[in-house]
């Protein structure tokens, strides 16, 4: 039993101070939410905790300041709710095609799907930009969901929830007489429930923290996302650091907040998935 | 089941709470400046790098607005991040579609913009009522054969700035520093009596390397504008700071050179007691260095020899009008006014804290010695005086084609070699030039 | 008639797999071989295309620059999978152990880091490692009586900080693949192997090693993916796409730099072709090691 305490108190420490180690930049960030940004370019960014440098003056700036913070805000928001609705159903139906069905060329068409998991998306950032161009899309945000809509490895992740899905589920429902359309409307969409929770939150964490593409594809300042907008703040000619930390330590609040709402249905579901290679 | 509720509260709450604040915060939008203009305006859209930029545009537009009823403007200004809106808009206009009517480029990229035939509006006709009181160089870095395609926003001269409370703790009076050896023999006494650096060997910028060509006359290409930077002037020059280096005189700062935060930092800190850099920098010093108000001096450029010229212009942004521009004539008129008339030049000065490219501006005592202009609250002495003082001596490196490149090898690789990592100036130099050769092939 | 031709179950799959053709034709396919296409090319965007053969394949292997990038996404690559494999492996199983205390807290806290766009993760790192005395590394080292370091501006040291911006955002993500996989793994085996009288390390190598290979070839094949696509925390960490002596630069940030910068899009195409060769043949020799193919039905 005491060889047991011990244990645990050894494990438990050891974790706190991993935790502590990946915290700091929390905190630093957090604490240089309340420093003036001329302190940040005088001291570096540190976790000294001074009361006399601190202030809300920062968030008075983010709130009421003129800069477009929250407009970028919104289009994020907009942008990455529209993006994982429509990636996550095209996504579903298509491995619900692949789990459901045996057709010709279905290995064929998986095969394309492990291709695009392993190939690195940023080598056809140049035709797909000049793709972009030529079909007029540029500056919009259909460009910028399009392309993943039918994600790769939501799909993988979805055929292999399916998987456990009994086949006679369907069987039944034709039997009963339901098309195959209604069969995965009725049927199936509603047992996929708990792997969405986890697509929406890996998918919606992606969305909500890209940069390369969009960051090509739109320079139209009203349609910046956050990032961008972030990113604006960083010039040769000076950065504005005094909207830069407190934006950047409020941009992770709503992520934070989902992640700590839904934690539970994105570890589940990521178990129920269980990779299985 | 509970902690769903929780959420959607949440989020509930916190689009509540945004809205809320979306509405106070208009201002966030607002792109387009229409600078008291009425119905009948133009839109024209700017890109711009520099918010501040912007802001200098919108007081010249409604000053525009109110002298042109005729022919008034609404300025759609879009601000985006320096890198990707030079790539961004060079791709613009060399396609021809979505280009701004008018842009700031950036000198370093400028050379990309006149590449093969320039998509951009020559400004001849806009300059010529300024051209007796702009400084002409300024002019000629925007320009390719002759035709102009930008207008400048300052000289950029490049000067000196000394920390007098370093230099008094020293005992060393800045003002008799004339050469490099003086600046040596004062920089060891510097580094004697408090431990500190008299100023940096920089890495990640070309200041210093082309401060020390145009003191010899020479440039980072030759006559016929091929690169050559591995020429004995250059190697000279960069042997000379070498030697500072090795004397504890200068030394490498965090950062690379003195326009950066890390290095504004040091200074703020008095860790380093000069800066050789344009008179822009003086608003780096107002705006990031407050701890430093009053005990800073100008003065012109230590030289190699005596009677070497002592400044040259530094860094820079041109404005340009588009081909593709909706009103060409109306774009340039106004882009001249609100660069180049006497009235921009007050309020670059003003606002931005940039030595004008209008000389009728260095020689107007009101304007240049207002007690009340923050520049002039926190410099010991007035930079106007320092600029009158050297204005036939400001030289000029050129800028062509190559200088990006050559620029990218030096800032990121030659540089670095020689002062962090010790190697021999004119070996480092040389490879830099191979380098450059290949990469322009 | 259409309506019966549609509902049938032969038509069915296609119309449910059709989103993925279109998608996989429009923007990977077509966009691939216009990769190909231009990288034999001589190509500006806005301007007439002219064909130049290998030229573009030729000059990358004398580009001693291009061979940087390559060493240092490869080098890159690798140490991630060093350090991102066992690591997030080793903490799975300890945070699954039944004598864990706070288990649902620490496994939150490893994750918080992915939450973070690599812009603000970038940028808290280029802060934190930035080489003043008081920034917070060097501060920390001062502790020991250690010199400030010029992190980024050495090949190693900013090799240091590129993993530890990277180890910090993956480790609790890995951590959770592992989890889930570990899930997957019967208690009755480890039952049985208790019976057996086999210690914890006997355990953890006959049992768990073996029934987590395919977790870990999932985790291994994303790694290489996003160690070789690494571009945007090199940018971010360098504010910019130059770093000294290029000891950051990718060859993604290679790609952009050619084709976005400078606007030759043949050279860039070439760069990525040679970024997808590179890719495939490492990812096919894992696959083909581990025997993934094999149980591929």
């Amino acid at each position: 039993m005491k060889k047991h305490l011990v244990g645990k108190t050894l494990l438990f420490v050891f974790f706190t101070i991993i935790c502590a180690i990946i915290l700091v930049p929390f905190y630093a960030i957090t604490i240089g939410a309340f420093k003036p940004g001329k302190e940040l370019v005088r001291q570096g960014l540190n976790l000294s905790f001074d009361l006399s440098v601190m202030s809300f003056d920062n968030f008075a700036f983010l709130f009421t300041g003129d800069h477009a913070y929250f407009t970028w805000f919104f289009n994020s928001l907009l942008l990455t709710v529209v993006q994982v609705v429509f990636t996550l159903l095209v996504s579903a139906t298509v491995a619900y095609g692949f789990s459901a069905y045996e057709f010709k060329g279905k290995n064929f068409l998986f095969i394309c799907v492990l291709l695009i998991m392993m190939v690195p998306f940023e080598i056809l950032l140049l035709p797909l930009y000049t793709l972009t161009f030529n079909l007029g899309m540029m500056n919009s945000y259909s460009a910028i969901i399009l392309p993943g809509i039918a994600n790769a490895a939501t799909i993988f992740f979805f055929r292999q929830y399916l998987r456990g899905i009994p086949k006679e589920i369907i069987a039944a429902g034709r039997v009963d007489g339901a098309n195959e359309y209604s069969i995965y409307i009725r049927l199936i969409l509603p047992i996929m429930k708990p792997s969405f929770a986890a697509m929406a939150i890996l998918n919606g964490m992606n969305s909500w923290n890209n940069i390369l593409w969009p960051f090509m594809v739109i320079s139209d300042a009203g349609k910046y996302t956050l990032p961008i907008g972030l990113k604006t703040l960083l010039t040769p000619y000076g950065n504005n650091y005094d909207l830069l930390i407190v934006g950047s330590f409020f941009s992770i609040l709503p992520i934070l907040a989902l992640f700590l709402a839904f934690q539970k249905y994105f570890i589940d579901g990521m178990t129920a998935g269980a990779v299985k290679g | 089941m509970k902690k769903k509720w929780v959420i959607v509260m949440l989020v509930a709450a916190l689009a509540v709470w945004l809205t809320g604040c979306g509405k106070s915060n208009s201002g966030g939008e607002k792109s387009v400046i229409d600078g008291g203009a009425g119905e009948g305006a133009t839109e024209l859209s700017y890109w711009t790098f520099v918010e501040l930029h912007g802001q200098h545009f919108e007081t010249m537009l409604k000053k525009w607005n109110e002298a042109n009823p005729e022919r008034q403007i609404k300025l759609n200004v879009t601000v985006m991040p320096y890198d990707d809106m030079h790539n961004k808009l060079l791709i613009a206009v060399q396609t021809g579609e979505g280009a701004p009517d008018i842009a700031d480029i950036e000198l370093g990229k400028f050379p990309n913009f006149l590449a093969g035939t320039p998509q951009l509006e020559p400004l001849n006709d806009v300059v010529e009522p300024y051209k007796d009181t702009i400084v002409p160089s300024r002019l000629d870095l925007y320009s390719k054969d002759g035709t102009n395609y930008g207008l400048p926003t300052h000289v950029g001269a490049t000067v000196a700035f000394y920390n007098t409370e370093i230099l008094e703790e020293a005992g060393v009076d800045y003002k008799e520093i004339v050469t490099w050896d003086d600046y040596k023999k004062a920089g060891i006494q510097v580094y004697e009596k408090t431990g500190k650096f008299m100023g940096t060997a920089d890495t990640s910028a070309t200041w210093q390397s082309g401060m020390m060509l145009a003191q010899q006359g020479s440039d980072f290409v030759d006559d016929s504008i091929t690169p050559q930077v591995d020429s004995e002037q250059l190697i000279k020059g960069l042997n000379i700071l070498k030697d500072l280096q090795a004397s504890n005189v200068i030394s490498t700062i965090a950062g690379g050179q003195p326009d950066t935060e890390e290095a504004y930092g040091e200074y703020n800190a008095g860790n380093y007691a000069s800066a050789m850099m344009p008179l822009w920098f003086m608003s780096r010093f107002t705006n990031y260095m407050p701890d430093l108000a009053g005990k800073i001096a100008i003065a012109p450029l230590p030289v190699i020899e005596k009677g070497m010229p002592r400044s040259l212009g530094g860094g820079g942004t041109g404005t340009v009008v588009t081909k593709t521009a909706k009103d060409v004539q109306l774009a340039k008129d106004f882009l001249a006014f609100a660069k180049l008339s006497l009235d921009a030049n007050v309020e670059i000065w003003n606002t931005l804290g940039f030595d004008p490219v209008n000389k009728e501006v260095w020689a107007n005592k009101e304007v240049t010695h207002n007690p009340e202009n923050k520049f002039v609250k926190y410099f010991q002495n007035n930079p106007f005086d320092v600029l009158n003082e050297m204005q036939d001596e400001i030289m000029l490196i050129k800028s062509t084609s190559a200088s990006p490149t050559i620029n990218n090898i030096l800032c990121t690789i030659a540089l670095n070699e020689i002062f962090e990592d010790g190697k021999d100036v004119a070996e480092a130099l040389k490879s830099a030039q191979a380098q450059i050769v290949q990469e322009l092939k | 008639m259409i309506k019966k031709f549609l509902y049938s179950q032969k038509v069915a799959p296609y119309v449910f797999v059709l989103p993925f053709i279109a998608v996989f034709a429009i923007f990977w396919a077509y966009p691939l071989a216009s990769s190909v296409e231009m990288s034999f090319q001589h190509t500006m965007l806005g301007q007439e295309a002219e064909w130049i053969g290998f030229d573009n394949y030729t000059k990358l292997m004398s580009d001693g620059v291009f061979l940087k990038a390559v060493t240092n996404s490869v080098v890159y690559m690798a140490l991630t999978l060093v350090i991102l494999i066992p690591l997030p492996m080793l903490f799975a199983v300890l945070i699954n152990n039944k004598f864990m205390w706070g288990r649902e807290f620490f496994k939150s806290t490893f994750f918080f880091p992915a939450l973070t766009s690599v812009v603000v993760a970038g940028t808290i790192f280029r802060l934190m490692f930035g080489e003043m005395e008081g920034s917070l590394i060097n501060s920390f080292l001062g502790l020991f009586g250690i010199e400030p370091v010029k992190f980024l501006k050495g090949q190693v040291t900013g090799f240091v900080a590129l993993l530890a911006l990277a180890s910090w955002r993956w480790i609790g993500v890995n951590m959770l693949y592992f989890l889930s996989g570990l899930k997957s793994i019967p208690d009755e085996y480890y039952e049985a192997a208790s019976i057996d009288g086999a210690s914890s390390f006997q355990k953890f190598t006959m049992i768990t090693m073996p029934l987590l290979k395919p977790t870990t070839v999932y985790v291994v094949t994303i790694s290489i993916y996003a160690g070789l696509a690494m571009f945007i925390e090199s940018m971010m960490l360098w504010n910019g796409n130059n770093s000294p002596k290029n000891i950051g630069l990718t060859i993604v940030g290679y790609l952009y730099r050619q084709g976005i910068e400078k606007n030759d899009l043949g050279y860039a195409a070439a760069v990525g072709i040679v970024l997808l060769l590179i890719a495939m043949i490492i990812n096919i020799t894992q696959l083909i090691f581990t025997g993934t193919f094999k149980k591929e039905d």
